[in-house]
């Protein structure tokens, strides 16, 4: 069973305003790529990639290791200025108002940006100031979000005694201290227990709930099959598809019998990336 | 202006939550010092213990023995004659000075008075040393005493005994507080007398305020390292303010130190006082200011944990060796202590807390910090834009 696309039922909050500043355009897009070029020396990174990311839904960006994900990442979230091309989150360009987009984004990296030595609730609060909140404000939002990943027990303790699970949900509660509109995980169950991953699974699909939009990459293709609402695979700097995941295992074979995973290795191949 | 000082803030207290940096930054130059001024400072020359019998237990040998007993690194130790016989036979003292009976009634009475020495062969180095103190105050005391009998005779009655005795006391107490000749020891060497210790404080302080630089450097390569660095910029944090940031926390660090290190400092051995106290920690805020700048701008360049720390020990030892932090330098170390920031923060710190100076006097020194912090911040700036693309 194919899962809906959540732009056919946008979710209406109260004094919402379609098309407004920090709202999807008229076509539903909350970001907008386009043309989108990375160089470093000789290597070309991303390549002309332009796609776009429906309000409130769940986009996963797959592709082999080198294939330009966390690039693409990194110039969607401001960090990494593009050699050509834009991007605009809620109507605003990443390259012309980065301040802007910081107060609709919350980026998780593929790491853990974490400062060990301090707590859960330290890390926190810390991050929330550095995104605007006040100091009170920080401590409440840190409080929600540690008891959003299951963590609140554990607010006081160092980070560097959790476990790796754990530090993963520290990781994500601090993407999500901005309280952002469009949130990005870049892999974010690397190397953990079933449990930690199911808990973060549950929290992704919660916040999309929510009215959140999210941009997912991962390398692990069931958990793209079941949390990502569209998937677009990169290989060797380029997209090469986007689509429903339905939609990709249809273009293979019977949907119910074809794997994500089949597919990926047809759009990609066999040979080995690292 | 609350996020740069949020940086500032938390990056405090990561270094107060760090025991190992704590101990470097604060427990070891205590330690340093203490060590230093036990070995070159504040003890006395001579340590040594004079055994004495006394076998008069007058005033005179009471008042002797007071004086004796005031004095710093001597120690006096009361034996039996019986003991004192004892010990020098089996050779456990080397020398007793025996007061005999009637020692004090005869030196009031202004008649000739005897000690006695015994001493095992030369009485050793110690020895000797501590029997000519023991005669020297007993000379000091007899005078008095003869001087007092002098008067009263000479005055046969027509003054008090007290009126003599406490106009006695006065012009002795005034002649110890302002003697007729004074005796100071030189140090030989060096630049011509300047005490040891007084260059010592600051020169400690300034080395581990300038080890900050190491640590400094290390924070943003650790951001990083961390990936910290990257998602502070996917906040609303601007790049000026992280800098901002960045050096406040390196200012803060070292400004912690140089507070706790100076407060101690000043409290436990008095070099000088509460004005002196507040201009130092007034140059310090300048010293900590260029040693963070510095910190940043090597974080900003380096592209790895060792490169940082490399960079950051480098110039922290040139700065440290040639900056004349133990011994005042001339000629050739002259000229490349002026490529050091240890040089300008020594002479200031030395200038106001021995020399009497003001802060202001101190334009020079206080120009060099200000104008290297500026430096510093500049290629920080320019250093992360390069090494960030």
């Amino acid at each position: 069973m194919p899962k809906e696309h959540p732009a056919k039922h946008p979710v209406q909050h109260p004094g919402d305003r379609l098309n407004g500043p920090n709202e999807p355009n008229e076509n539903g897009a909350y970001l907008v790529a386009s043309g989108l070029a990375k160089s470093f020396g000789d290597v070309l990174a991303v390549d002309d990639v332009s796609f776009e990311i429906i309000g409130q839904e769940i986009f996963g960006l797959l592709g082999p290791n080198g294939a330009g994900k966390t690039t693409t990442i990194r110039m969607l979230s401001t960090v990494l200025p593009p050699d050509a091309g834009d991007v605009a989150i809620g109507g605003h360009s990443v390259t012309r108002e980065p301040d802007r987009v910081h107060r609709l984004i919350g980026v998780c990296p593929q790491e853990l940006a974490l400062y060990p030595e301090l707590s859960a609730n330290d890390n926190l609060v810390f991050f929330g100031r550095m995104a605007g909140l006040s100091g009170s404000d920080a401590k409440s939002v840190a409080a929600e979000n540690l008891a959003l990943v299951g963590l609140s027990d554990r607010a006081k303790d160092k980070v560097e005694k959790f476990s790796g699970g754990m530090k993963r949900r520290v990781n994500i509660a601090i993407a999500l201290m901005a309280r952002p509109k469009l949130l990005f995980l870049d892999e974010p169950t690397v190397g953990i227990d079933p449990q930690s991953r199911n808990h973060i699974f549950e929290t992704v699909l919660r916040l999309r709930d929510e009215g959140m939009t999210v941009l997912y990459t991962t390398h692990y293709m069931e958990e793209a099959d079941r949390l990502c609402d569209r998937i677009a695979v990169m290989d060797g700097g380029r997209l090469i598809a986007i689509d429903t995941p339905h939609n990709l295992k249809a273009s293979i074979g019977d949907p119910a019998e074809v794997t994500l995973e089949e597919v990926f290795l047809k759009l990609t191949g066999r040979s080995l990336r690292d | 202006m609350t996020r740069p000082l949020s940086i500032a803030i938390f990056e405090l207290r990561r270094y107060l939550a760090d025991r190992g940096e704590l101990a470097f930054g604060i427990a070891l130059p205590i330690a340093l010092f203490a060590l230093m001024y036990g070995t070159f400072s504040g003890e006395p020359t001579f340590n040594g213990t004079t055994h004495i019998v006394d076998l008069d237990g007058g005033a005179v040998t009471g008042e002797i023995l007071q004086r004796l007993d005031a004095i710093d690194g001597l120690t006096v130790e009361l034996l039996s004659d019986d003991d004192a016989t004892a010990k020098l036979d089996r050779s456990a003292i080397l020398t007793a000075v025996v007061f005999p009976a009637g020692f004090s009634e005869a030196v009031v009475a202004g008649e000739p008075a005897k000690v006695v020495t015994r001493q095992r062969g030369n009485g050793g180095n110690a020895g000797q040393i501590a029997v000519s103190i023991v005669r020297g105050v007993t000379d000091a005391v007899a005078s008095e005493a003869a001087a007092r009998v002098a008067v009263a005779g000479a005055l046969d009655g027509a003054v008090a005994q007290g009126r003599i005795d406490a106009t006695l006391a006065g012009l002795l107490s005034a002649s110890q507080e302002r003697p007729l000749v004074t005796v100071t020891s030189r140090q030989l060497g060096g630049d011509g007398g300047d005490d040891f210790v007084d260059r010592l404080m600051p020169g400690i302080l300034v080395m581990f305020l300038t080890f900050a630089v190491t640590l400094g450097s290390q924070s943003m390569v650790e951001d990083r390292r961390l990936g910290t660095l990257e998602r502070l910029l996917t906040t609303r944090l601007t790049l000026g303010q992280m800098f901002i940031g960045k050096f406040l926390a390196g200012l803060f660090r070292a400004m912690f130190q140089a507070l706790v290190l100076l407060s101690l400092g000043f409290a436990a051995l008095q070099v000088a006082g509460a004005s002196e106290y507040f201009q130092v920690i007034a140059y310090c805020l300048l010293i900590a200011g260029a040693v963070a700048a510095i910190g940043l701008a090597i974080g900003s360049l380096a592209t790895s944990r060792d490169q940082a720390v490399w960079a950051g020990v480098v110039i922290t030892m040139f700065m440290t060796v040639f900056g004349g932090t133990f011994f005042p330098v001339d000629g050739a170390l002259d000229v490349l202590s002026r490529f050091t920031l240890n040089r300008y923060a020594i002479d200031a710190l030395d200038s106001i807390i021995s020399g009497g100076e003001s802060l202001p006097s101190q334009w020079l020194e206080a120009t060099v910090m200000v104008g290297v912090a500026l430096v510093a911040l500049a290629i920080a700036r320019w250093g992360f834009r390069a090494t960030s693309r």
